[in-house]
């Protein structure tokens, strides 16, 4: 018995060894290759690996990279900020020409910046908004203005229920700069133009359709029938939401309309089955491009604008055969 | 007898077994030097390390609860609310008597999952469960679910720069607490009553041992280190935040294993600890240099622990020997001159 379990364990040995050596091995032909005079290397500490958002983002940043010649070593963060806030000083440490951050918090990387800034390393913020004070140590921030976002939905939720009624927000992970702007950019918009439409509860669901299939069948059980309309911050939750509808046994017609963000696929069929009221389009592969683009221009020392955004459409049954989902 | 059967009973396979995490350790380093440009330069170690002093502060606590025949889920949310204090009060307090807030919000956390185990009895992984679930709540309530941002940014650099070129200040803290705590788990008697305890609380009480003195000094040890890592990591980013260390106590616990800690408590070391610890950062460190996608690197960590266990039982099982590497040493000395009489028969 005792062997047996010796020869498992050496083979989980070997395979434990082979591991390490096949994860290392192909990248390291990369990083070796023809490493060209004027290769510019950019360390990139993006969201997480695996995400409908994120992966599509990460894969154009890629490709881009490819095409604009720029080596990249790409650190995930897997939506943890304190992982994140670490991995920034380790790209600042590699001393890279640049460095792209994802930054899921709006003031925890600013010490990571004030380094890179003091080592002389351009940062360029993708995605996800951070503080002001943080803006005066990055060279640029690209992506869409999600707080837009929060009131362009805001708007059309009250264009929708006449500027009355009740709803439930579905917002992201708590803490996270894009949550904030999207839910504050929501709730500030419905207060500034006098909207009477009541805001029953928010809830955190992390940007995943699991946890959103969660508390949205809390939500139903809670509310059900009260509510006019659902606000979330992205597709992928708003999915979460129709899926605790259907489970609950209701009927998918009598779903309160749905206003998401991000402009997916799915989501364009539910407008088109009048379970969603609008989403708005924000393309991942624009995103992922044009950090990429940005912080090769600004390496080769080339200005760069402070804030570069990424287009916004809003699609709802009137243009949803007229655009081009983001993903 | 086989050749092969020889082998894996011999007293080479044992001292394998025994030192497996210097050999991981090496081969990791190996490995890394092999395929990831200046994997061995200063300044990679240093950063690496940097990113382990946090992790580690947090498994220096765990070690002691392992070792006590406990376990402690609630870290990461402590770690978190120790940082909320150290930041949100530092507007009130000025930033040294926050961070002193801090520090003791750990050990008051450390305090009430000790009353959970020892005087009410709850088994130590659901009390922790619970508490940790509390603590985490908490911090959420606090904040409304937002991290909060301290006074001066420039304020904590000083425990993430490195001191006089060398390590940074978060990394010389870990250094002198492991040591420390090696020091006292293997020269004080209370040190070596802790394993008695987390043999056998029963036993270790009727030979004299306030057990349950041990068990909650154990609790409030791991909050206390828990609290140290949230001052240490909020100062660094100058931020509190409820999310913060949501990971932390699983990673924590993984290096711990690694190093020979036992879950059934007992058995362990503080070296070990470092061993482990050393392991992962030096993983993580030469995976992220290769842009190893964070999934892979997961598994890496997950056979690495199983394959551990599983080298642990197979030599568990037999009986004790010394197969320390001086023992081993002694004893290949040993046989040189005297090779027919000192060979021990096979179990």
């Amino acid at each position: 018995m005792r062997k047996k379990i010796s020869l498992v364990s050496s083979a989980a040995f070997v395979a434990a060894a082979g591991l390490v050596l096949s994860g290392c091995a192909p990248a390291a032909d990369d990083s070796n290759g023809e490493a060209s005079a004027e290769a510019v290397s950019i360390c990139y500490v993006t969201a997480a690996e695996a995400h409908p958002y994120v992966t599509p983002a990460n894969e154009a940043f890629d490709e881009a990279a490819a095409e604009a010649g720029a080596t990249v070593t790409r650190l995930s963060q897997e939506f943890d900020v304190q992982t994140g806030t670490e991995q920034l000083n380790t790209c600042v440490g590699q001393n890279p020409d640049g460095i792209v951050l994802w930054p899921l918090d709006p003031q925890a990387y600013i010490p990571g910046l004030i380094s890179a800034q003091d080592a002389g390393i351009p940062v360029v913020l993708i995605n996800s908004p951070m503080d002001d004070e943080a803006l005066e140590f990055v060279t640029s921030f690209t992506g869409p203005d999600v707080y837009d976002q929060g009131v362009m939905s805001a708007d059309l939720i009250d264009e929708l229920l006449g500027g009355e009624g009740n709803i439930v927000i579905i917002a992201g992970q708590a803490g996270n700069g894009t949550t904030i702007g999207r839910t504050d950019g929501f709730t500030e918009r419905l207060e500034e133009i006098g909207s009477n439409i009541e805001v029953l509860q928010i809830v955190n669901a992390d940007f995943d359709q699991q946890k959103a299939l969660e508390a949205s069948r809390d939500l139903i059980t809670r509310f059900g029938d009260d509510l006019d309309a659902v606000y979330a911050n992205d597709d992928t939750m708003a999915r979460g939401f129709i899926d605790a509808w259907t489970e609950s046994g209701r009927s998918l017609d009598d779903i309160p309309p749905i206003t998401g963000i991000n402009g997916q696929q799915d989501a364009f069929e539910s407008i088109k089955a009048g379970q969603f009221h609008a989403t708005i389009v924000q393309s991942p592969a624009e995103d992922g491009k044009l950090a990429l683009n940005t912080i090769v221009s600004a390496a080769r020392g080339e200005t760069v604008e402070a804030r570069i955004p990424i287009p916004l459409t809003i699609v709802t049954i009137d243009n949803v055969d007229d655009v081009d989902p983001a993903f | 007898m086989t050749a092969r059967g020889n082998f894996f009973t011999s007293d080479a396979f044992h001292g394998l077994v025994r030192n497996r995490v210097i050999i991981i350790l090496t081969a990791t380093l190996i490995i890394g030097a092999t395929f990831v440009p200046g994997f061995l330069e200063f300044r990679t170690a240093s950063l690496g390390l940097d990113r382990m002093a946090t992790l580690g502060l947090v498994a220096i606590g765990l070690t002691v609860v392992l070792i006590a025949g406990q376990l402690d889920l609630s870290g990461g949310a402590i770690l978190a609310l120790s940082g909320i204090a150290t930041i949100g009060l530092q507007a009130e307090l000025g930033q040294i008597p926050a961070a002193l807030v801090g520090l003791c919000v750990g050990i008051a956390a450390g305090a009430i999952n000790g009353f959970l185990v020892v005087v009410l009895r709850i088994n130590s992984l659901v009390a922790t469960l619970a508490s940790m679930l509390f603590f985490r709540a908490l911090c959420h309530l606090i904040t409304e679910s937002r991290p909060i941002s301290g006074i001066d940014p420039f304020f904590g650099l000083a425990v993430s720069r490195p001191i006089g070129g060398t390590f940074t200040g978060r990394t010389l803290i870990f250094f002198v607490l492991i040591i420390l705590l090696h020091l006292w788990l293997t020269r004080s008697v209370a040190g070596r009553q802790l394993f008695a305890v987390g043999s056998n609380p029963a036993s270790a009480e009727a030979s004299g041992i306030r057990s349950r003195a041990y068990l909650f000094g154990a609790f409030v040890f791991s909050g206390t280190m828990a609290g140290v890592a949230g001052v240490i990591q909020s100062l660094s980013v100058n931020t509190g935040s409820p999310v913060f260390g949501e990971n932390i106590v699983l990673i924590a616990i993984a290096a711990v294993v690694i190093g020979g800690t036992r879950l059934e408590g007992g058995r362990g070391s503080a070296l070990g600890t470092l061993g482990g610890l050393l392991t992962i950062a030096a993983l993580t460190t030469a995976m992220e240099y290769q842009s190893v996608p964070s999934y892979l690197q997961a598994i890496v960590t997950g056979v690495i622990l199983l394959l551990l266990i599983l080298l642990d039982r197979t030599v568990s099982g037999s009986q004790r020997r010394d197969v320390t590497l001086a023992a081993l040493w002694r004893r290949a000395r040993s046989s040189r001159s005297s090779r027919m009489n000192e060979r021990t028969p096979a179990p």
